[in-house]
């Protein structure tokens, strides 16, 4: 209970930080003023105008108020409309996140899938011809950036060969299931390939060493058939860098979602950010950037809660 | 198979392709000629002649007969970030795009380089041009119900009169109202002699929206971004940067336009990502001024195009010339840039040839355009250096200048480009600024640069730069004004004012020609390259050349549609 605890404490002061380095930024932008009164396209002419404009934005408070209007408007959803095209930023935030989840869940799913197999092969025949071709393969992808494989996945599957549309659209899955699939396919291969690498080397080592501890021996020498002793045995003890790098990958997958989302068309949260930025949509970027963080934030307190369920020694060694 | 309007292959440079080309430029692009179809406009608005260049062919109307049906994708180079309301949008070639299927014009460029009534009946002059009638088509209804009268239209252009961008183009607009005997006119009233008035309607200033919708659109903001107008597609859904959709207005006024039941616009922002979804299959249709691109589309057999390549826009490198303690305010330094620029290094390295070189505002389908303006085409380095010299045995002390381009990495290129040919000409230091796409536009409205790249300045009449040039859009740095160099030139000042209040068509000329040759003597702008923009679209789709248009009169609307990179949507069909 304490560990957890000392772990909500954490993700607290986190989220205060995350919030209020955000909520400040917008008094940070290059010509702000005149972005936002530009961004708005009506004719300003008198300065009562101008400043009903910016105070509507807070822009001019002390800091403290203008984290106080960010924090109120932030919890009650009161999002406000974006400068272009006046839509909902609730909304416009809500459908890109649907996205931009879907993404990461099945590039994390996807990732998992090929390289907890591929790991556990790898380590069983350490040093066999599948364990040098498969490491020799992850480190390809891991070195790959997504964006040239989103480059060259899409000139092939989709110019090429017509088999996935080079412009994925945001298919809801009970909508249209095979359509759902087509569309979500290339943009999850890419960001799923380099992630399935890291994590299939990760396990692999860990794997490596765990199939040489006693237990191991102990287990072989009873008798127990081989996956039993891969599956019952030695993965879960082995899990501990990969659940740590499936954590920390969220932040990645985030990052990644903006070049995968842009290569593909998809109207995620990171191709909002980054056309936000570039059309001045503020408050649409304040609050993508805070709901990012919030999902990053939350995702690795669970990790470290997990840590503490599948090890009972972290509870007690980091209550410490 | 190629469209029989594939125009033609120029050499040339694409310098700094920065898109920004507010709609206030409207009327701006477009094509030229006459070439065409019988001219019977049942009430012509300017008077007889005015502009005309030098009558060309334009790209013929298809022969094939039309048929209904079917939707139409189209790729665009972006979203409009703005709301759809007429007097607010930012108007690039995109947004034109869109708004051409809701919105109609009150006028079109006609065949005969003419603002031809489109919706409007009729537009028309006192005899000193200082009061113009425009009078609303009868039996047009906007897609609301909400009837197209006099007083849309008075709605409509007094927003206009005090939006942020479009405004300054109607600074000489005094009043618009409707006339008391004619609930169907409106009267607008100048401030002065306003003989190219009409020009502005052909453009953004010329959409008509519901008087019904923009009302409730005051009052709510989100329906914003829901546009009524009375254009051949009525509006069914928008995401930004995701999608616009229209379906079929089934009671078009301009019967029997329009062909298709749906059209889709996705924005798309890179060029080659673009030709990929048409390659693809997600898209029929794109329009591009990407080099490559258009290379690519030329040489392809399974996809047709066409260019549009007439009064099109001028890419170039902007000066702010009155800033006070820069060098850029010199003409000797800014003659030793254009000295020192080698455009046709840049034409073959970035944009594979496709531009024509500039050596002015006006490209060679303008009125105004010189073969020889007195710009320089051809680097002459030691010129250059001369010129430095000059300045610095003056003004001792460093010279350094600051450079500013977009975030895009191709405008980098051309900028170190640039950075390389004026240190060698003697200047010190050139700095380069990245700044990106949103904060470029503010940047320029405000007057914080020295130099900047930039692309503009299309268009039939020279009055149509009016507010690009002249002094009264020149205000201090630090304010937002659409004249971004801050030129005060009176002699400039004077040719644009005797251009706006004439109409005689050789005098025009020499005027325009006359800013061209003022322009290359003070060295004001780096020209660059004009820009050749390509549809290219699949093959089974029809209609794209202008000449599809049989406006009212019975005149074929202008190549180029009156914007670059456009085409009318309502002629567009689908062959079976």
């Amino acid at each position: 209970m304490r560990y957890f605890g000392q772990k909500l404490i954490q993700l607290v002061i986190v989220v205060f930080v995350v919030t209020f380095v955000v909520s400040l930024a917008l008094g940070a932008i290059p010509n702000a003023e005149e972005r936002i009164i530009a961004s708005t396209g009506q004719g300003v002419f008198t300065e009562e105008d101008r400043n009903a404009i910016l105070d509507e934005v807070h822009l001019r408070d002390p800091a403290v108020v203008q984290y106080g209007y960010f924090v109120k408007d932030l919890v009650t959803f009161d999002w406000g409309v974006t400068f272009g095209g006046n839509q909902s930023v609730r909304s416009s935030i809500w459908d890109g996140l649907q996205i931009s989840l879907r993404l990461m869940v099945y590039a994390q799913l996807v990732a998992l899938l090929l390289a907890i197999p591929l790991a556990l092969l790898a380590a069983y025949r350490n040093g066999g011809v599948f364990d040098r071709v498969s490491t020799t393969v992850s480190f390809g992808f891991i070195s790959l950036p997504n964006y040239v494989l989103a480059t060259v996945l899409g000139l092939l599957f989709t110019v090429r060969w017509k088999i996935f549309p080079a412009l994925s659209k945001n298919v809801g899955f009970f909508e249209a299931p095979f359509d759902h699939f087509k569309n979500f396919f290339l943009p999850t291969l890419v960001l799923a390939l380099p992630l399935a690498a890291t994590y299939m080397r990760l396990l692999r080592s860990d794997l490596i060493n765990t199939l040489q501890s006693d237990f191991i021996t102990t287990a072989r020498a009873k008798g127990l058939s081989t996956s039993h002793i891969l599956f019952g045995h030695a993965l879960r003890p082995s899990l501990f860098s990969l659940l740590t790098a499936a954590a920390v990958n969220v932040g990645a997958l985030v990052g990644g979602s903006v070049v995968v989302e842009t290569a593909f068309n998809l109207n995620g949260l990171g191709r909002k950010t980054v056309v936000g930025i570039f059309s001045s949509e503020f408050r649409l970027v304040q609050i993508t950037v805070v709901v990012l963080a919030l999902v990053y934030v939350f995702i690795n307190f669970l990790a470290d809660i997990v840590y503490g369920l599948l090890d009972p020694r972290v509870r007690g060694a980091r209550s410490v | 198979m190629k469209s029989a309007s594939h125009v033609r292959r120029r050499p040339g440079v694409l310098i700094g392709a920065i898109a920004v080309s507010f709609g206030l430029l409207a009327a701006a692009c477009g094509g030229d000629d006459g070439g065409s179809s019988s001219s019977g406009g049942d009430t012509t608005a300017a008077p007889a002649e005015t502009t005309a260049p030098t009558p060309a062919t334009q790209p013929p109307a298809d022969t094939e007969t039309p048929v209904p049906g079917g939707k139409l994708v189209m790729g665009l180079e972006a979203d409009t970030s703005s709301p759809w309301t007429p007097a607010a949008m930012v108007c690039a070639i995109s947004c034109h795009m869109v708004a051409r299927t809701v919105y109609d014009t009150l006028m079109i460029p006609g065949s005969d380089n003419q603002p031809q009534p489109y919706l409007a009946e009729s537009v028309t002059p006192n005899a000193d041009f200082t009061e113009w009638r425009i009078t609303a088509r009868t039996g047009v209804k906007f897609h609301d119900g909400t009837d197209f009268d006099g007083a849309a239209i008075v709605d409509n252009i007094s927003r206009h009169q005090s939006a942020l961008l479009t405004g300054t183009a109607l600074l000489d607009l005094a009043s618009i109202e409707v006339d008391p005997a004619d609930p169907m006119t409106a009267v607008a009233t100048t401030k002065k002699p306003w003989a190219t008035f009409p020009w502005f309607l052909t453009g953004q200033i010329g959409y008509m929206a519901s008087p019904t919708w923009l009302a409730a659109s005051d009052a709510d903001a989100t329906l914003q971004s829901q546009p009524v107008g009375t254009g051949p597609f009525v509006y069914a859904d928008y995401k930004p940067n995701e999608y616009y959709k229209g379906t079929k207005n089934a009671d078009y006024w301009n019967a029997p336009y329009p062909y298709l039941d749906e059209i889709e616009f996705i924005p798309i922002t890179d060029g080659l990502k673009r030709r990929d979804a048409l390659k693809a299959g997600d898209i029929d249709v794109l329009h591009s001024g990407n080099g490559e691109v258009i290379t690519e589309f030329r040489e392809s057999s399974d996809f047709e195009s066409i260019e549009i390549t007439k009064n099109g826009e001028t890419a170039y490198t902007l000066l702010h010339v009155t800033k006070e303690g820069s060098p850029i305010a010199d003409r000797r330094v800014r003659c030793a840039m254009a000295h020192a620029t080698d455009n046709a290094t840049v034409n073959e390295v970035v944009s594979f040839g496709v531009n024509q070189l500039a050596n002015g505002p006006f490209s060679p389908d303008q009125v105004g355009y010189l073969e020889d303006s007195g710009y320089p085409l051809v680097q002459d380095m030691a010129k250059a250096q001369e010129l430095i010299a000059e300045y610095k045995a003056e003004n001792p002390g460093e010279l350094k200048i600051a450079l500013a381009t977009t975030t895009d990495a191709t405008n980098l290129v051309i900028a170190n480009y640039q950075k390389g040919w004026w240190e060698e000409a003697g200047m010190d230091e050139v700095t380069i600024d990245q700044i990106d796409q949103a904060n470029y536009i503010v940047t320029a409205l405000l007057g914080n640069f020295e130099v900047f790249q930039w692309r503009n300045h299309g268009g039939v009449d020279l009055d149509q730069q009016y507010f690009w040039w002249h002094s009264s859009s020149s205000l201090d740095v630090g304010s937002l004004a659409l004249n971004f160099g801050r030129i005060k030139d009176a002699a400039l000042d004077a040719l644009l004012e005797e251009n706006r209040a004439i109409t005689d068509p050789a005098r025009k000329q020499e005027i325009a020609e006359e800013v061209n040759r003022l322009f290359a003597t003070e060295c004001y702008n780096l020209w660059g390259s004009y820009q050749v923009w390509m549809i290219a679209h699949k093959p089974e789709f029809k209609g794209f050349a202008a000449a599809n248009l049989i406006l009212p009169g019975g005149m074929e609307a202008l190549e180029g549609s009156g914007i670059a990179g456009t085409f009318y949507p309502s002629t567009i069909w689908k062959a079976g």
